[in-house]
């Protein structure tokens, strides 16, 4: 049981922390940040050590408390008997929700495309920035088979990739996702010899739990600086040619994002019985936390604390869909993988049909998945897949989208932060099969 | 015409007899044709023949060769070929005539072959067919042989697999200059393909972009050429290196001139000449 001082203590760091995070200077942090980073001042380089080390500090706690959150969470599924119900509406509303980004995406972006064709001097600028940010050599390969160097041998490809073979190599390569499935299966085998002999270190868990808590507490308190440090520079990058060029995938990026967040708000507003301003400002802090970290993992306990302490989502559902949501699904990159191969057929002038559009919503999925474990620029090796059963070329994609990074990963984030908060709304309100 | 000469008085078959007996002696004395030299080189000719003669022949591409020879605006060729020939004739004490008539590169090997000239340079590959007429230097550049690619064209061949994969074993139309090395190096690396001649390499460019090819075939220099120049063209054409296939830019040299060769390679070594693919791609004359 917790002393009362240190309850206290606690009580007077959190009231702080939302105090310091209350939307209205979260707000005035992003202006700040943006207007920062369009003015591309020298100095902002400077900040970038400071941002750097608060996602240093951030990360600190992120495996720690996905080790303790998720056995608790299994345990709380399977003891309250709800697990298989509480799966289910899970899986459900996750299918209709990746089903209907990426439709809505593909449908959204193809007419974006459709009336704002690529005209052919935004296709010689193009080129011409294509030309100046890579080598001009974009393929190699040898007549003789055997000439190539096998870069991916001893590489783990497929379902070994995700396999926990070793949970402390796991833990010390950052490797989230085999965390997490090591969390998984040890959380049900925890809760299994719990039934039978009694002992278990839930307990122990739910303490680490806490003390991962109170630590993201401490460092939410320079969320405001983090948002400034972080977003401005990244701004910065993005100089106004590069912009003009890639104006038209831009639009259809910046208009089919901010469409899917505000939908997501107000689905989940309408899910809660709550008004969209609530959950805007609620979900305000996760979100912003992932656009100025650019790191989905980190805003885990942020929006859990979001969703079970302001939108009084339940707790069983949060704490089992959050970690492994957060960590596997990336809708941010899904909408960055169907616009971008759409922007590439307005480039090379190819039309999509129906179908067309329903394969590059299936493929993006599939090449999100592909993605897991790796961030920034590496994460857009998988957009081959989708790319390439089109005839799109994948090498003049990678340099456009290597420019417009900086920008695309902050909304990339916050796309997978605010609609991976909507699903458990859903899955609290309606539940299938009850 | 034998009657008409019996008709003429003894002066005027005199002319014409005098006529008859110098063509006579201009066929005979005259230099043989260029495929009697090819397979029998004057054996004579070799470093001291060409000290003795006080010049240095070298023959060229009648066409400039941007980074390596062009024209100047006063006719004057210039570029990093033209100063190694130069410093090449400097080493050895004699002086330069450049001979410009090739109107491909198998010409300037073919000068070279039949003695009317000692040296050829024009960014010359060395192949199997040349070697059989010429001597080659040691290269004074190794390109990687490279091809410019219609990305459409290849990503419908390709099934969703890498452009690589169609590449390697390309069946489409290939184009590339005619009488070039790179006949030869398309025969033997992409069999299965159709090659489609240019007369130059601009109109290989140009049968690229109206698609009348799918790929184009040269080193790496040209093709990056082609992209460092014309950006635009990037997002419609992709550029592709062999990694296991070499361009030896050498010095084309006189079958019978051993010492030559000895002396040319020396100095190569020695002067290390600065051809690299940056410097030539940054030139100002590639431009």
């Amino acid at each position: 049981m917790a002393a009362p001082g240190n309850v206290g203590v606690r009580s007077s760091l959190k009231a702080l922390s939302q105090s310091i995070n209350r939307p209205s200077i979260t707000l005035a942090a992003i202006v700040l940040a943006l207007a920062l980073g369009a003015m591309r001042l020298p100095f902002l380089e400077y900040l970038r050590p400071i941002g750097d080390f608060y996602i240093a500090l951030l990360k600190i706690c992120v495996l720690p408390f996905l080790l303790s959150t998720i056995p608790l969470a299994v345990r709380s599924a399977m003891v309250g008997g709800s697990a298989g119900g509480t799966l289910k509406s899970l899986l459900i509303w996750l299918l209709i929700a990746l089903i209907t980004v990426s439709a809505v995406t593909a449908l959204v972006t193809s007419l974006i495309f459709h009336y704002l064709p690529a005209d052919e001097h935004m296709i010689a600028n193009v080129g011409a920035l294509v030309g100046h940010s890579t080598d001009s050599i974009d393929v190699e390969f040898a007549i003789d088979p055997n000439g190539m160097p096998q870069s991916t041998v001893g590489m783990e490809t497929g379902i070994f990739s995700v396999i926990p073979t070793n949970i402390f190599a796991a833990l010390s390569l950052n490797d989230s996702v085999r965390v997490l499935i090591f969390a998984v299966i040890f959380g049900i085998g925890m809760v299994m010899t719990e039934r039978q002999s009694g002992h278990s270190i839930f307990g122990a868990l739910r303490h680490v739990q806490a003390v991962c808590i109170v630590i993201f507490d401490w460092f939410n308190l320079l969320v405001p600086i983090g948002i400034v440090a972080l977003i401005a520079p990244q701004i910065a990058l993005l100089g106004p040619d590069a912009f003009t060029v890639l104006a038209l995938f831009a639009y259809a990026f910046l208009a089919t994002s901010f469409l899917l967040l505000l939908t997501a708000i107000l689905l989940s507003a309408l899910s809660l019985r709550v008004a969209p301003a609530t959950v805007f400002a609620a979900l305000l802090k996760p979100m912003m936390l992932g656009a100025s970290t650019r790191n989905t993992l980190i805003c885990i306990p942020t929006a859990l604390e979001t969703l079970k302490d302001d939108l009084k989502v339940k707790s069983e559902i949060c704490d089992l869909y959050i970690p492994i949501g957060f960590a596997t699904i990336r809708f941010g990159t899904i909408l960055y993988f169907i616009v971008t191969t759409l922007f590439m057929g307005a480039l090379m002038g190819r039309s999509f049909s129906l179908i067309d559009l329903g394969l590059v919503a299936a493929f993006a999925i599939t090449a999100s998945f592909a993605t897991l474990g790796l961030n920034g620029i590496a994460a857009l090796g998988p957009l081959a897949v989708v790319l390439r059963p089109f005839g799109l070329s994948y090498e003049v994609a990678v340099p456009l989208m290597i420019i417009i990074d900086p920008i695309a990963e902050i909304i990339r984030v916050m796309l997978n932060v605010v609609i991976n908060c909507m699903i458990p709304t859903f899955a609290r309100s309606v539940r299938f099969g009850k | 015409m034998v009657a008409g000469i019996i008709m003429l008085p003894r002066r005027a078959a005199a002319r014409v007899l005098g006529v008859i007996a110098i063509t006579t002696c201009i066929v005979v004395f005259a230099p043989p044709s260029e495929a009697t030299e090819i397979s029998s080189p004057i054996a004579a000719r070799d470093l001291q023949s060409i000290i003795d003669a006080k010049i240095l022949r070298v023959a060229v591409t009648r066409f400039d060769l941007p980074a390596f020879h062009a024209h100047r605006f006063d006719g004057n060729l210039i570029g990093a070929e033209i100063e190694m020939a130069k410093q090449i004739g400097q080493a050895l004490g004699v002086g330069v005539e450049f001979i410009e008539n090739a109107d491909s590169f198998d010409a300037v090997v073919d000068l070279v072959a039949s003695g009317s000239a000692d040296i050829g340079i024009s960014k010359l590959s060395q192949t199997y067919a040349r070697l059989r007429h010429v001597r080659f230097s040691k290269p004074y550049i190794t390109l990687r042989h490279a091809m410019l690619f219609n990305r459409a064209a290849i990503a419908r061949d390709a099934n969703g697999q890498p452009p690589a994969a169609v590449l390697q074993k390309f069946h489409g139309r290939i184009g590339l200059t005619a009488n070039s090395a790179y006949v030869e190096f398309a025969e033997a690396n992409f069999p299965a393909a159709t090659l489609v001649e240019a007369r130059t390499w601009e109109d290989a460019i140009e049968s690229l972009l109206v698609g009348k090819v799918d790929v184009i075939y040269r080193d790496e220099f040209e093709i990056r050429r082609i992209l460092k120049n014309r950006p635009t063209l990037n997002v419609q054409f992709g550029a592709a290196a062999i990694v296991d296939q070499y361009a030896l830019l050498s010095i084309a040299i006189c079958d019978t001139c051993s010492k030559l060769q000895e002396f040319i390679n020396y100095h190569l070594e020695r002067t290390k000449n600065g051809f690299t693919l940056k410097t030539l791609l940054d030139s100002e004359i590639g431009k």
